[in-house]
């Protein structure tokens, strides 16, 4: 039951971003639009590369998605409706999100194109610049709230979250949620600009219906993440839980799709380097500014 | 009663014996590590299994194996840093060409 | 008791055969990501065997470390797409005969020690983690601070390994000549 409603709410809210984005596109709002486009898709032929890794190429978008709801799967939407509170919560996620590398590594290498390989390499070399990112601001997130599990991350933020209790990490969290889910400004492994669609360029038909799901369906559940960690979850006013849950989440979402829409790709070779000069030791000044506040604060 | 813990330490075993195959038989520096790295994971499978079975109480089992994760992450780092400077140097790193490392 | 031991068989079953995979596939690339499904399946056998966080920790770990491996083995070999069909091994006999002899050695005493009885419970993953946690900051501190300095000895080593060697000397001369 539990398992329904999550896949449900990750599913539906997948549906409403895809909504907004094209909404926000076209300047149209039609929400059966998504759902015929995909439609569409299952119709389409898919077309096979000359020369493919089959292995990894059709592998490659269904291990995005399982990676994206596996993520999902540790996080809290209401106090008891999560699919699994596992005891190393805060950690599981991050295990679950280094998978995305594993699959744009499969899916820029299997389709045995030029465009496609040079995408998923270049998120690999990427890897220092938002996986530290996503790493160290989650350690201080778990010292406040002195556990790993998701419920009791959330359940300590329901005085003071922890967007006001850890600003720092949350503007880090945040641009390295949306680098880790290759969205504008960040999306160097697709850049349409210089790559021609990179990982994207050679999945046709169902395997791109599949690939698009499963790119939505990871901004969803980095945008719950952000929610569990940072904005407090399921705390709020009037409304139920699970409600909020959701609103933060979408919320967090459309900022990112936001975000994204009005500034220019960055150089990978600059984010590299503000990532090394200026994200690492301000999420390592992070750690100590939130290990200071937990000793000197009572 | 014990057949988990069995079946856990054969496994290491078989995983110790694909690494030591992989490690004598390759050609090339990476995949030689790739074999070292097989080897560690079979470590890594007895120790966790001892830990479970035989002393649950003692926490440093559990110690052990992170140190062993450690040991795996820095022969992956210095082990690409050889492999960078012997490619720079000789455009390439076959082990049967680094007959000059011989005294 | 029995889904443990199926699970931890099937996820042994996993490793192994991925194992094997690693040097019998000529693609470089699913050679790493083979090795890299090993050792999940390795930490998958850690969750089976209720070391949750090992096994996280492990499956974590391993995404990024072998993602790197591809891409090493990409730039440092001679034929990474595998279409060529090189054989890349040699002392091929020995090497079996070695590798077999040390799993058959430790399958024997895996079988014939007496182990003792096994522990049938262990704590939940969270006060497992909580006891490593005070067992890594309280009687084992040294050892973790060691694995620490040990780590950034390593660093520094290979980064210094692998930067350029600069000929200082001709440039000065080029400078004094210009």
């Amino acid at each position: 039951m539990t398992v329904a409603i999550v896949l449900l709410a990750l599913f539906g809210s997948a549906w409403l971003l895809a909504v907004i984005e094209g909404w926000m596109v076209t300047g149209r709002l039609s929400p059966a639009a998504p759902l015929f486009s995909g439609l569409a898709h299952l119709g389409r032929e898919s077309i096979l590369p000359r020369s493919p890794d089959r292995v990894f190429f059709e592998a490659a978008p269904v291990l995005l998605l399982v990676v994206a709801v596996l993520g999902m799967a540790v996080l809290p939407l209401a106090p008891d409706l999560i699919i699994a509170d596992l005891g190393t919560g805060a950690l599981f996620i991050n295990a679950a999100l280094a998978y995305v590398l594993v699959a744009v590594i499969m899916a820029g290498w299997g389709p045995d194109g030029a465009y496609a390989m040079i995408g998923g390499w270049r998120f690999l070399g990427q890897l220092i610049a938002y996986s530290m990112l996503i790493v160290m601001p989650i350690t201080a997130v778990a010292m406040r709230a002195e556990s790993l599990l998701n419920t009791a991350i959330v359940g300590s933020q329901a005085v003071l979250w922890n967007i006001v209790y850890q600003p720092l990490g949350f503007v880090l969290f945040f641009i390295a949620a949306m680098a880790l889910a290759f969205r504008a400004p960040f999306d160097l492994p697709t850049a349409e600009g210089e790559l021609g669609g990179g990982v994207d360029a050679e999945y046709t038909g169902v395997r791109l219906a599949v690939l698009r799901l499963a790119r939505l369906t990871l901004v969803v559940t980095l945008a719950s993440a952000t929610t569990v960690f940072y904005l407090g979850g399921w705390h709020g006013p009037l409304l139920p839980p699970w409600a909020w849950s959701l609103i933060k989440t979408l919320a967090v979402a459309v900022s990112m799709l936001l975000v994204g829409r009005y500034l220019p790709r960055i150089r990978e070779a600059d984010l590299m380097r503000w990532c090394w000069i200026l994200g690492i030791p301000l999420a390592l000044l992070n750690i100590i500014i939130v290990g200071l506040l937990i000793l000197v604060v009572p | 009663m014990t057949i988990v813990l069995i079946v856990a330490l054969v496994t290491g075993a078989i995983l110790f014996g694909i690494g030591v195959y992989g490690a004598l038989s390759q050609t090339n520096l990476v995949m030689i590590m790739m074999g070292v790295e097989l080897m560690l994971a079979g470590a890594m499978v007895n120790l966790v299994a001892f830990w479970r079975f035989l002393h649950p109480e003692a926490y440093s089992g559990q110690m052990f194996v992170l140190v062993v994760m450690t040991v795996m992450a820095l022969e992956m780092a210095v082990g690409f840093g050889v492999a960078i400077t012997r490619f720079r140097a000789k455009g390439s790193v076959e082990m049967e060409e680094a007959e000059d490392l011989k005294g | 008791m029995y889904a443990q031991a199926f699970f931890v068989t099937v996820f042994g079953l996993a490793a192994i055969g991925f194992g094997v995979v690693v040097f019998r596939t000529s693609s470089m690339v699913r050679s790493a990501l083979a090795l890299l499904f090993s050792q999940t399946a390795v930490g998958c056998m850690f969750l089976a065997m209720q070391t949750e966080f090992l096994g996280v920790l492990q499956i974590m770990m391993m995404a990024t470390e072998m993602s790197i491996m591809a891409i090493f083995m990409v730039m440092f070999m001679m034929d990474p797409g595998g279409l060529g069909g090189m054989d890349m091994s040699h002392q091929k006999r020995f090497s079996i005969g070695a590798g077999g002899s040390a799993a058959v050695v430790a399958i024997a005493v895996a079988l014939l020690s007496n182990w003792g009885p096994a522990a049938e419970q262990v704590v939940d993953a969270e006060a497992q983690t909580r006891a490593l946690g005070m067992e890594l900051l309280g009687r084992s501190m040294m050892i973790f601070e060691t694995a620490g300095i040990t780590i950034l000895t390593a660093m520094i080593a290979a980064t210094a390994v692998a930067i350029p060697v600069q000929n200082l000397a001709s440039k000065d001369d080029k400078e004094a000549s210009e």
